[in-house]
């Protein structure tokens, strides 16, 4: 157990920056995703904790140790890869005592060690099977074997159940935070897939185009995200945005006006901002109870139903005559969730109402978080 | 015949002159027209005429050196030897000669005559340090060059590549000067302190002029090993050069034992520096080639000593191919190594 500290870490390659100036600190035995976009540097960045690649600048403790410069075996870490990468010619027991006997432990206690491994990830009676002979979620459970074993003060996974079918996947993850909770060991995650993310971490740090943007516990990012991109990026499906303006009255779009005072809220009239609001967080006005304070009613049309079981998904225009963008997702369309038991059709028109407490304010230029929730404009007394 | 219709319009034309006015066609000519509706026998017949075309000629060679070491000397006459040893006559079987008049003592005569054995022990040496030479440089150039990322990687490899095509002659002069040149440095290791009439005065040029070529069939195998697999040796424990050893050359085998037969084959036969830098005893390490042309006397040859010591000579490389001849073939035409 240890904690890891990335200071000003950056890693360009030629012209390109894969991680810009990353600061992290991982605490003693937390469970931290570091999730994004196909190309954030987020695998940059773990294979800069794992010493594969050497950062262009910064420096890197583990468990308070300068080891920016040591290789990886000196770092008291190990490493779960997105395609396994077990030893195609060793067999299970070769592969998760690779490490042990690298190291020149003696016999009893290579053996003792990778009974015990494999103990916990249930691959007893199969010591001397190839990992061709192998499913995926048994080759995946010798690559983690291969990591426990060596009782690691870092534990790093690199999408480990990127290639594993959907089911076994929300299997893996199951497994991996009962393992997390048994070993106590500090865990360093990647993935791009924000549910992994947001299921098994104690914290995550959400990453794109190289630049840390939050780092928080899971429900923060969700509830408060600092920005725009983690706004978009974490959540499914994705919040709803507006771009619109200031006014004296409250916010103001083409197809919205949400009143409210703009000084009590941190912004000025005139200021160019985006509204976002996730799709739970609309309401139809008949359900109006649902939200604890609603802003005023917005009478719109349901174009597409989605129903996925246990919530239905409603794509709205928020007039008759808006052209619906591919993806549903244009100006002037909204997403609403509702319960699977509305009763609601396509090409009707219903009256919706947003939850003035999980509206957020962003800052179109900068994409900067302004404001979460938003109060109801007082009225002036007479 | 509407199913031979289905099959091919060819096939209905040629059924169709069937139906014609029987013609009287020649042998060649009937022959022809089968081929014609039936492909696959050209194919067949063109294997076969061809594999046996090839191994005529590369087998016959072996079958007359070994007619002609089974010859007597003193009856190396033109007309006795073409598909049986000179004085061959089954008739001297019935008076008790098992050998019928050929001389299989050829074989240990080799032996006796001069010390062969050490001429194929020398050669031997020679093979298998320079093999393993070649395959240690070029494992680590192969991986420099198959599986990192670096400034002018191509032209390096290029210029590498190039040295393969010198002929060795251009290297000969250079290097033999330097070879025979005393350098006080080596007195400790070398008697006279000169390469000269050294096994590394051959395995150094030989192993050299063949690397290029083992660098570039290891490089390609290393390349295709997935970058994962180095990256879980190096995290489990292993240096980089520890990840080579231990998962990139066994998952490589196919590559690296054509690399190593190919080199070995290479070295043992090689006969322009050998023949060069030693002075031709066996004492002085020189190789099997320089043994079997001794049998070549200034008043005296003997032909059927030197045919017997050519096949003997072949013997450890059949054996070696026989042996390796899996992995060979695999390297060869697969090259191409799953996860």
């Amino acid at each position: 157990m240890a904690n890891v500290k990335l200071k000003d870490i950056t890693k360009r390659y030629d012209d390109v920056t894969a991680v810009d100036t990353m600061n992290l600190d991982i605490e003693h035995g937390e469970f931290l995703t570091l999730v994004g976009p196909s190309g954030c540097g987020k695998s940059t960045t773990m294979e800069t904790i794992a010493g594969l690649t050497l950062p262009t600048e910064g420096t890197i403790e583990i468990g308070g140790r300068d080891v920016t410069n040591l290789p990886p075996k000196d770092r008291g870490i190990s490493m779960v890869f997105q395609n396994i990468a077990l030893f195609p010619h060793m067999d299970v027991y070769d592969n998760i005592s690779f490490g042990l006997r690298l190291r020149k432990y003696d016999q009893e206690e290579v053996d003792r060690r990778v009974e015990e491994a494999a103990d916990i990830v249930q691959l007893e009676g199969m010591m001397d099977r190839m990992p061709s002979e192998m499913s995926g979620g048994q080759r995946q459970r010798v690559a983690i074997g291969r990591a426990i074993v060596r009782d690691p003060d870092v534990f790093l996974m690199d999408e480990p159940l990127a290639n594993l079918d959907a089911e076994l996947k929300v299997h893996m993850r199951t497994q991996l935070q009962r393992l997390h909770k048994q070993l106590d060991t500090t865990v360093i995650y990647v993935t791009h897939d924000q549910a992994q993310a947001m299921t098994m971490s104690d914290r995550i740090a959400v990453i794109d185009a190289g630049e840390l943007q939050q780092v928080a516990s899971p429900l923060e990012c969700y509830n408060t995200p600092t920005n725009l991109f983690v706004a978009g990026f974490i959540g499914s499906p994705s919040m709803n945005f507006m771009d619109g303006e200031i006014t004296e009255d409250g916010f103001t779009s083409k197809y919205t006006t949400i009143d409210f005072d703009p000084a009590t809220h941190d912004v000025e009239p005139g200021q160019r901002v985006t509204l976002g609001v996730r799709p739970e967080d609309v309401h139809l006005e008949r359900d109006q109870s649902d939200a604890a304070v609603a802003t005023r009613t917005f009478n719109v049309v349901t174009d597409v139903l989605e129903p996925m079981g246990d919530e239905l998904f409603v794509y709205l225009l928020m007039e008759r005559d808006v052209e619906a963008s591919a993806e549903g997702r244009g100006e002037g369309q909204l997403l609403m969730s509702v319960g699977p038991d509305t009763t609601i059709a396509e090409d009707e028109e219903v009256s919706v109402i947003f939850d003035r407490e999980k509206i957020h304010l962003f800052d179109t230029n900068s994409g900067n978080a302004i404001v979460h929730g938003l109060e109801p404009k007082s009225v002036p007394e007479p | 015949m509407s199913t031979d219709t289905e099959e091919h319009p060819d096939i209905a034309a040629q059924q169709q002159t069937t139906d014609e006015p029987e013609i009287d066609r020649g042998l060649l000519e009937g022959w022809v027209a089968k081929m014609i509706s039936n492909p696959e026998r050209a194919y067949r017949m063109a294997f076969y005429t061809f594999t046996i075309a090839f191994l005529l000629t590369t087998l016959f060679p072996f079958y007359w050196l070994l007619m002609l070491s089974l010859t007597p000397s003193g009856q190396f006459g033109r007309e006795s030897i073409v598909l049986t040893p000179g004085g061959f006559d089954v008739s001297l079987l019935s008076e008790g000669d098992l050998t019928m008049g050929t001389n299989p003592g050829a074989f240990i005569d080799v032996f006796t005559t001069l010390p062969f054995h050490r001429y194929i022990f020398n050669s031997f040496l020679i093979a298998t340090i320079g093999t393993v030479l070649v395959l240690l440089v070029a494992s680590l150039a192969g991986y420099v060059f198959g599986r990192l990322q670096f400034r002018g990687k191509t032209p390096l490899l290029l210029t590498v590549l190039v040295v393969s095509f010198f002929p060795p002659a251009a290297f000969f002069v250079p290097l033999n000067r330097l070879f025979s040149q005393n350098f006080a440095v080596l007195e400790p290791i070398v008697s006279n302190g000169s390469l000269y009439n050294h096994p590394s005065a051959i395995i150094i040029p030989v192993s050299a002029l063949y690397l290029p070529l083992a660098i570039f069939i290891l490089m390609v195998f290393y390349s295709q090993i997935p970058d994962g697999l180095e990256d879980a040796a190096r995290v489990e424990g292993t240096t980089r050069l520890g990840a080579l050893f231990r998962v990139i050359v066994p998952l490589s085998a196919p590559g690296v034992a054509t690399a190593g037969v190919l080199s070995f084959i290479t070295i043992y036969n090689e006969y322009f520096f050998s023949s060069l830098m030693t002075s031709g005893r066996p004492e002085d390490w020189a190789p099997m080639l320089e043994g079997v042309l001794s049998f070549q006397g200034q008043y005296e040859t003997l032909f059927n000593l030197m045919a017997a010591s050519s096949i003997i000579a072949v013997l450890p490389i059949a054996i070696l191919v026989i042996v390796a001849q899996e992995k060979i073939v695999s390297g060869l035409t697969q090259g191409a190594v799953k996860e």
